[in-house]
């Protein structure tokens, strides 16, 4: 709670220091607004506490959400390099703040208590999320995607708008916990009461809304056009925390509000998350764009997440934290190295990004094609990487599952997986096999603390998994 | 004036749930059948509309005021949402002089 | 009573009406009659202040917006649109399928009427704003967030920057 006061505070404060020339300080003092809310998020630890009259709640694993969340915030500002030295076209006063305020919206996500909550916070961040997408003014692309995000998202917040009447209708309250109760007490009865109908279709109607946020198929068409358009350093942004905050709030309102009816939402979400399983992994496999594959290989993450929602064990939390902490930090190594290597190489006047823009890179610089071949690896779930453990805990927990649903998942899953690892191997291949022509990239200190600390962690986690999932 | 409020006593729940559902539909296939970017904005106004009806209706049926707050914060948000969203148009009509979606396919849809 | 139906009989139609227009100026009008429809219906549910807040939001700044964007974009002209007619049969088919399934599904609802709440003060300002300004306050300062972002970006994004065209 105090982490989204801090953040909406200096949000504002990032703002008026766009008037100070330099670009370098903006850089840091952001960073350090994101850690001082980081430390005002942790402080809570241990405290379980309800603020405002039942609208938030700080419990132990909503601070854990936060963290990956303002880490996943941090890391993307710092190798956002003040968005290059274009003066005239880039407002980095505005991005920050703009980013600043989208992390107070996802913090909003992962504690609310009450439907309302959930609604400001996920406008506050995806209303973000469309300006930046739109960033690049000039970049018929990036308006193309902004466009294209702005129409398919504020179509999804009708429908989810709708679940949440029909909830209300049904059930007379927008607490979760409440709507928890009544829903209990529905199935108890054995019988539905009277309006059961509504409250059915109202939860798959928020199920829907909530779906098209994570990207899952089949509501994902929208994300590989909005991840290619939009700016590299903003795709990020969009591939980490907005899935982290999106996936913990439909965990939360999945198993407070409705797992007495699981039967209802877990059936037809074991055929989404088949789906998005085949359909993210499959395409991924024909893109020609480093960028694209990456857009895909996200979705194809959203359906491994979807995996320990609907596992319900007792572990479902450490895994759905470690899986999104070991993702995040691998998707952002990932395109750090995207963007630095494409910037570097622009075709027709625009960054290259397709596989070939990689060729090459270990010749001149062995660092990038390190830290690139270890994020492909974890993001591939290789052993000795996070990614590999975070498989293991979801499909441990999925084998943990009695219903024989789960065995048709898990064998979907860990074909998938085998797919994975060949796109996963195609950058590393360019890197170190193909030819190519790149000089040696200067890379900025921060951008290379960054890299170091993203990998190293990658790897950490990938020996010693304990560290962090007893944290959990 | 006096008897307008009996429309509570008169009129069954039913009839404004599918009310506006008729209306979130109307909104719905306003989004999926047009290609001017104003129009389908205006279908999602549309289908906020139902929304904020439906909540309306459940609200004074049960005489609880947290319905119409609800109402009054989805107003709100909307409000913002038109304030970008139309920037965003104005943006790309300034870029390309038109607002049909069907032009827009630098990206595949 | 029958005022009730009349009322949801002109509102689903100018709502038609909107999504079926070809000049998009037809479009908007037909949205703000639209609202004033609604706001009458607030007034039947006696939601008072709903009904104020819906003239002076929805049909009063948010249409005077988009009617202003439209005439500042010259939309007049009936440039007919790039959709094939197969999509736009496919789309209006699955928009119907969900409302006839949504109606089969609840036709046997009987959710009552609610005798309970007549003469209740729900949609006064005065209970409004209590629940407001007690229990929903924490969401009602972060909306203020959400418009700081919205006046930001809309700045950002509408600004005409050095070498744009102007239109």
């Amino acid at each position: 709670m105090n982490a989204i006061i801090a953040l909406s505070l200096s949000g504002i404060a990032s703002l008026f220091l766009g008037f100070s020339t330099n670009r370098k300080n903006l850089l840091i003092t952001t960073l350090l607004f994101v850690l001082v809310a980081l430390g005002l998020n942790l402080a809570d630890w241990n405290h379980e506490y309800f603020w405002f009259n039942n609208m938030l709640k700080t419990d132990n694993l909503s601070i854990n959400f936060s963290s990956v969340i303002l880490l996943s915030t941090a890391l993307v500002v710092a190798i956002s390099r003040s968005f290059g030295d274009d003066e005239e076209h880039t407002h980095p006063a505005e991005y920050y703040a703009i980013m600043l305020f989208a992390a107070a919206g996802a913090l909003m996500m992962v504690t609310y208590e009450n439907m309302i909550m959930l609604f400001v916070g996920l406008e506050i961040l995806s209303v973000s999320m469309y300006i930046l997408t739109g960033s690049d003014k000039r970049n018929l692309r990036s308006n193309e995607a902004a466009l294209k995000y702005f129409l398919m998202g504020a179509f999804a917040t009708g429908i989810l708008l709708f679940g949440v009447a029909l909830v209300y209708g049904a059930t007379g309250s927008f607490n979760i916990h409440g709507i928890g109760e009544v829903v209990s007490r529905t199935k108890k009865g054995m019988e539905l009461f009277e309006g059961g109908v509504i409250l059915y279709a109202g939860i798959i109607l928020i199920f829907i809304g909530l779906l098209f946020k994570v990207s899952a198929a089949p509501f994902h068409f929208w994300t590989p056009d909005v991840y290619e358009g939009a700016p590299t350093i903003f795709t990020t942004f969009m591939s980490t925390v907005v899935k982290t905050a999106g996936v913990a709030a439909m965990y939360r309102l999945l198993s407070i509000s409705f797992p007495a009816v699981y039967g209802l939402w877990g059936n037809p979400l074991v055929w989404i998350t088949c789906l998005t399983l085949i359909v993210g992994n499959i395409t991924a496999v024909y893109q020609q764009s480093f960028k694209r594959m990456l857009a895909y290989s996200s979705i194809s993450h959203a359906g491994y997440l979807l995996i320990t929602i609907l596992a319900k064990t007792p572990n479902t939390n450490g895994s759905i934290l470690f899986y999104s902490l070991a993702y995040s930090i691998a998707t952002i190594s990932a395109f750090a190295v995207l963007m630095i290597v494409s910037e570097n190489k622009p075709k027709d006047g625009k960054p290259d990004e397709s596989f070939e823009a990689l060729n090459g890179l270990s010749v001149n610089n062995p660092f990038l094609a390190f830290v690139l071949t270890v994020s492909m690896l974890s993001l591939a779930g290789i052993p000795l990487t996070a990614g590999f453990f975070g498989k293991f805990f979801i499909f441990t927990d999925a084998f943990s599952n009695v219903s024989p649903l789960f065995k048709n998942i898990l064998v979907v899953a860990i074909l998938m997986s085998a797919v994975g690892v060949y796109y996963y191997f195609k950058p590393i291949i360019a890197v170190y096999m193909k030819k190519g022509e790149i000089a040696e990239i200067q890379l900025p200190l921060i951008y290379k603390i960054t890299l170091i600390i993203t990998t190293a962690l990658t790897i950490i986690l990938g020996i010693a998994p304990d560290l962090v999932k007893n944290m959990f | 004036m006096q008897q307008l409020p009996d429309v509570i006593r008169q009129i069954p729940l039913n009839n404004y749930v599918w009310f506006s559902a008729a209306l979130f539909c109307i909104g719905i296939i306003g989004v999926l059948t047009r290609r001017n970017a104003i129009i389908i904005f205006m279908s999602i106004e549309l289908m906020l509309n139902a929304v904020n009806l439906l909540l309306a209706a459940f609200s004074s049926y049960k005489a609880d005021p947290a319905g119409q707050v609800f109402v009054f914060f989805i107003m709100a948000v909307a409000a913002a949402e038109v304030a970008v969203g139309l920037a965003i148009i104005v943006m790309i009509y300034r870029n390309i002089q038109s607002i049909d979606v069907g032009i827009l396919n630098k990206l595949k849809w | 009573m029958n005022f009730w139906y009349f009322l949801t009989a002109l509102t689903l139609l100018s709502a038609l009406m909107v999504v079926f227009a070809k000049n998009p100026i037809h479009s908007v009008l037909y949205l703000v009659f639209t609202f004033f429809c609604i706001s009458g219906h607030y007034v039947l549910l006696n939601a008072q202040f709903l009904m104020a807040v819906n003239i002076i939001v929805y049909a009063g700044a948010i249409m005077v917006l988009f009617l202003f964007v439209i005439m500042m974009l010259d939309l007049r002209k009936n440039v007919p649109e790039s959709k094939s007619n197969l999509t736009k049969l496919a789309g209006a088919v699955l928009g119907g399928t969900l409302l006839v399934v949504f109606i089969a599904a609840t036709r046997h609802m009987n959710l009552g009427n609610g005798s309970g709440a007549i003469g209740a003060q729900t949609g006064m300002v005065e209970s409004l704003g209590m629940i407001l300004y007690k229990d929903y306050l924490l969401p009602f300062e972060l909306v203020s967030v959400l418009f700081f972002v919205a006046m930001v970006g809309a700045v950002m994004l509408g600004k005409r920057e050095a070498g744009e065209r102007n239109f």
